[in-house]
């Protein structure tokens, strides 16, 4: 069943020809208890994705939206994203070392709004704060509640984040680069937990990274994004073993791949950046890095696919044929 | 945390000493006190004499030591002009002044706390620009002639107010609304940065994204932390409201420590000046300390070193 | 922490860059506009402010029902004509602004220059003379000073030179221990340049912004000390027009000729106003990031 709907999702700075588009026409969908990894470099507007479906975008930011749906809610009225937010739907950010508030214990930031939300006693919230941090696999959780942020090191801060967040048993729950500023150990722990925490209590999750190495382990659909926009979509398989997009594919070039990629051989890169969307913009965003650019990339690109594999090239056939 | 305690605490002694030292040899500089004592047309005999009962013939340095000692045994010495003991004279006044300065500083952060957050939440705003306009205003505005102004519209015309003295809470609403509203545009520009600040931290996200109402965000989440700096400026406003309450409390007459400084200046009653600007660099430093202490207890990040 | 400015581009104080910050505009034409009318004091004034004329007593301004052309803004209780006090006394508080900020600006950055560049004991000196400076009430102080001097423009320029450097100090070591620890600071001391040139052609340039900021602050800041010293009855002394003072003058006549205040209180405001406001101005051209 369908959890979450996204419906032509755009984000703008600014208005006319200096506009900057973070987001462009952004359509997808989350079903319950699965995960979808929104993958793209750094600046292809994946984490301004995650922050307008919550309506955290800075005020600077305009959000315009064809629809968007949780379940039953409306999620562009105000009063649908208020009944939603931090109760059905939940988020945890990429830096565990400043999203906590300094000036607060542990214990009153996960209760707080859980007293809020289920209108609990305190101390109904301060057993169901210990029975999360026991579920995230922190050690003597009644003690870790009367800590402070600054006594607890990056992976045990983000434990609290995904322990916080799973406090009012969300459905879905968005994670915004959650382990990229973690060490590589405490990295797969994390992971590990998310992962497991999923199959236990079956929410949805939005994973959102530039690491197409984690997507693998974790993804169960992807999309890939790329300077605001959907390049392609499918399952993980699809997207794998049968990359469309020429960046899907540049992407995937890039990552090590055991057994696959010769000692000594070179990693893919892909030359140049992510071109910042601004003003007036047409046609395919990744023609300025593409190997395979005509004129016509300049046009309207055409959507290829069908069922839960769709990309959005010119070059359907060429790329077919490049793929082995 | 107790080494540290005890360092600042010396620091803050040393402080107090050369201010006191600076007050004292500024004041005695000029040679004349005896005859400015004894007044016009006074004989020599006179100033002679003077100048033999308050020891003025001594070297400065000895007369600051003698001094420094009596003040340490808790004798300020007697006030050449009211004649009583200095320790006392200060005593009678120093409650109207701390009424006074803790009253201003109520208005002052009543008003700037308000005004500082909703200037930050709506910053870039016409609600910012119309606080950040009363700021500057505010900062304009020379106190002596708002006094003026609250006199003459409060006491003068409408008379709802006395304009002069201290008999009772009603004689100290103009003096505490004047210095309140000279001292609320550093607080205002303070919590307003502050809270620009604090707004923009990921913690002020993550309790969006909880779920939170907003008040409860920007009065728990970022005011909290918005107000660490104001908690330093309260101990220098407070400090500046003791001594420079001067120009206030001599325009409404009301009879504190910043009164007895400026007749005492008249006066050259230089025992008395000495013990006061004493008196205000002790609370100064007394009150930095007591402002890093508050700051631990706010940011528990400080509480470790 | 954005305290220092990224590196000047040209065109960066341009015409165009200035346009874009109404305050400073605004501020800055106000405060231009009076220090015209305090250089040209001579040619606009319509009177000689010290003259007194007996049978001319506190006329009141044009826009009273009884006041007239001859005097615009009325005369003062010695029959002195207003608007020519209140002109040269812009040059009153100007004067003592700039001399005594200028003053208190070279203290405070040699100190906060020595503290900020050499740490270590040094800095822990100037920390401690500042603390002790803080501590002292300046306005007391002021007044003591003047109190055993005499009043006059020259010694209130010197002591409130001598009180206010404080905030020169605070922010300039700040500052330069910032930038002593930058690159081209390194390079110019590994290269072998001495510690005076350094000090004076590498860090001081990259202060100015700072300095200019601090100074117009410091500036509105000692016009103020000066008009409650002059109302005090402890500063400028008369018949010296100071707007501190004349507001001082009219205050026993104030009951029924309240605009003898009001005048002098108002062109006080505005003159701070104006400064402070192109100081806001000046800060948000210098340091956009910092813009709310």
């Amino acid at each position: 069943m369908t959890l979450l709907t996204v419906d032509k999702l755009s984000v703008d700075f600014g208005r006319g020809a200096t506009a900057l588009h973070a987001v462009r026409d952004l359509s997808f969908c989350v079903a319950e208890g699965e995960t979808l990894c929104i993958v793209g470099e750094s600046g292809c507007g994946k984490s301004m994705t995650s922050l307008a479906i919550m309506d955290l975008l800075p005020r600077i930011a305009r959000r315009s939206v064809a629809g968007m749906t949780m379940g039953e809610t409306d999620l562009t009225r105000p009063g649908g994203i208020r009944a939603v937010r931090g109760n059905q739907m939940a988020m945890i950010f990429q830096e565990p070392m400043t999203a906590l508030n300094p000036a607060f214990p542990i214990g009153d930031q996960m209760t707080e709004a859980y007293i809020h939300h289920s209108g609990a006693t305190p101390a109904a919230a301060r057993a169901r704060a210990i029975e999360m941090l026991n579920e995230v696999g922190i050690a003597s959780p009644e003690k870790r509640l009367g800590q402070y942020p600054h006594q607890l090191s990056g992976g045990l801060r983000q434990r609290v984040m995904i322990a916080m967040a799973l406090m009012t048993s969300p459905k879905l729950l968005i994670a915004d680069e959650p382990t990229t500023a973690l060490d590589v150990t405490i990295q797969a722990q994390i992971l590990r937990l998310l992962r497991d925490l999923q199959k236990r209590l079956g929410i949805a999750i939005i994973f959102i990274t530039h690491d197409l190495g984690l997507v693998s382990r974790i993804a169960d659909r992807v999309v890939v994004m790329y300077a605001g926009t959907r390049v392609e979509e499918g399952n993980v398989a699809e997207i794998f073993d049968n990359p469309r997009h020429p960046y899907t594919r540049a992407l995937i070039d890039c990552i090590p791949q055991p057994g696959k990629t010769e000692r000594g051989a070179m990693l893919g890169t892909i030359p140049g950046v992510v071109p910042a969307m601004i003003g007036d913009v047409r046609g395919c965003a990744f023609r300025t890095r593409c190997a395979l650019a005509t004129a016509g990339c300049e046009g309207v690109i055409p959507t290829h696919g069908t069922g839960s594999h769709q990309w959005v090239c010119l070059h359907e056939t060429t790329l077919q044929e490049g793929t082995t | 945390m107790l080494i540290y305690l005890s360092k600042r605490l010396g620091l803050s002694v040393l402080v107090a000493l050369f201010a006191s030292i600076l007050a004292f040899s500024l004041l005695r500089l000029q040679g004349n006190a005896a005859s400015a004592l004894a007044g016009e047309g006074a004989r020599p005999e006179d100033i002679a004499l003077i100048i033999q009962t308050y020891g003025l013939d001594r070297p400065l340095v000895v007369q600051y030591l003698s001094w420094l000692g009596d003040v340490l045994q808790g004798d300020f010495g007697t006030s050449y002009f009211f004649r009583s003991p200095v320790a006392d004279l200060i005593l009678a006044k120093v409650g109207n002044t701390v009424i006074l300065a803790l009253a201003s500083l109520s208005i002052a952060l009543c008003l700037a706390i308000p005004l500082g957050v909703l200037a930050a939440v709506y910053s870039g705003t016409w609600i910012d620009r119309i606080c950040v306009l009363i700021s500057l205003m505010g900062q304009a505005l020379p106190s002596f002639f708002l006094a003026l102004c609250l006199i003459m519209v409060f006491a003068i015309k409408l008379r709802w107010l006395p304009a002069s003295g201290d008999a009772s809470w009603r004689h100290f609403v103009l003096p505490a609304l004047t210095l309140g509203y000279y001292i609320t545009p550093p607080f205002m520009r303070l919590v307003r940065a502050g809270m620009i600040d604090a707004l923009g931290n990921d913690y002020v996200r993550t309790a969006r994204a909880k779920g939170l109402p907003g008040y409860r965000v920007v009065t728990k989440h970022a005011l909290r932390n918005a107000l660490v700096p104001v908690v330093g400026l309260v101990a220098v406003q407070l400090g500046l409201l003791i001594g420079g309450s001067v120009v206030i409390e001599s325009i409404f007459a009301l009879d504190g420590l910043g009164y007895l400084a400026y007749q005492s200046i008249g006066y050259r009653d230089f025992p008395v000046l000495q013990a006061v600007v004493l008196l205000l660099a002790v609370v100064y430093v007394v009150l930095v300390l007591l402002a890093d202490l508050v700051n631990a207890w706010i940011d528990p990040r400080l509480r470790v070193s | 922490m954005t305290d220092l400015s990224p590196p000047a581009t040209p065109g960066r104080y341009s015409w165009s860059r200035i346009k874009e910050h109404p305050s400073l505009v605004i501020g800055g034409g106000m405060v231009l506009l009076i220090v015209l009318m305090a250089v040209f004091a001579p040619v606009i004034a319509p009177h000689d402010p010290l003259a007194q004329n007996i049978t001319a007593r506190t006329i009141p301004p044009v826009w009273y029902e009884n006041g007239s052309w001859e005097h615009i803004l009325g005369t003062d209780q010695l029959g002195r004509d207003y608007l020519s006090r209140l002109i040269y006394g812009a040059r009153v508080s100007l004067f003592i602004g700039f001399a005594a900020v200028s003053i208190a600006g070279v203290i405070g950055t040699v100190l906060g220059l020595l503290g900020g560049y050499f740490g270590g004991r040094i800095d822990s000196f100037v920390t401690f003379v500042t603390t002790i400076r803080l501590s002292l009430p300046v306005i007391l102080v002021a007044l003591a000073v003047v109190a055993v001097f005499g009043g006059s423009i020259t010694i209130v320029v010197i002591v409130l030179g001598l009180l206010k450097w404080d905030r020169f100090a605070v922010v300039i070591r700040a500052t330069t221990a910032q930038i002593a620890r930058l690159d081209y600071i390194r390079s110019a001391q590994a290269a072998g340049a001495s510690t005076f040139y350094i000090l004076t052609r590498e860090v001081l340039p990259n202060l100015t912004p700072q300095l200019i900021v601090i100074a117009t602050i410091e500036i509105a800041s000692a016009i103020l000390m000066e008009a409650a010293l002059s109302f005090l009855g402890l500063g400028v002394q008369p018949p010296t027009p100071s707007w501190g003072l004349m507001i001082s003058e009219a205050k026993a006549y104030m009951f029924f000729s309240f605009w003898l205040i009001a005048i002098p209180g108002l062109a006080l405001a505005t003159l701070v106003f104006a400064i402070n406001m192109a100081g806001d101005g000046l800060r948000d051209l210098i340091s956009p990031d910092r813009r709310g």
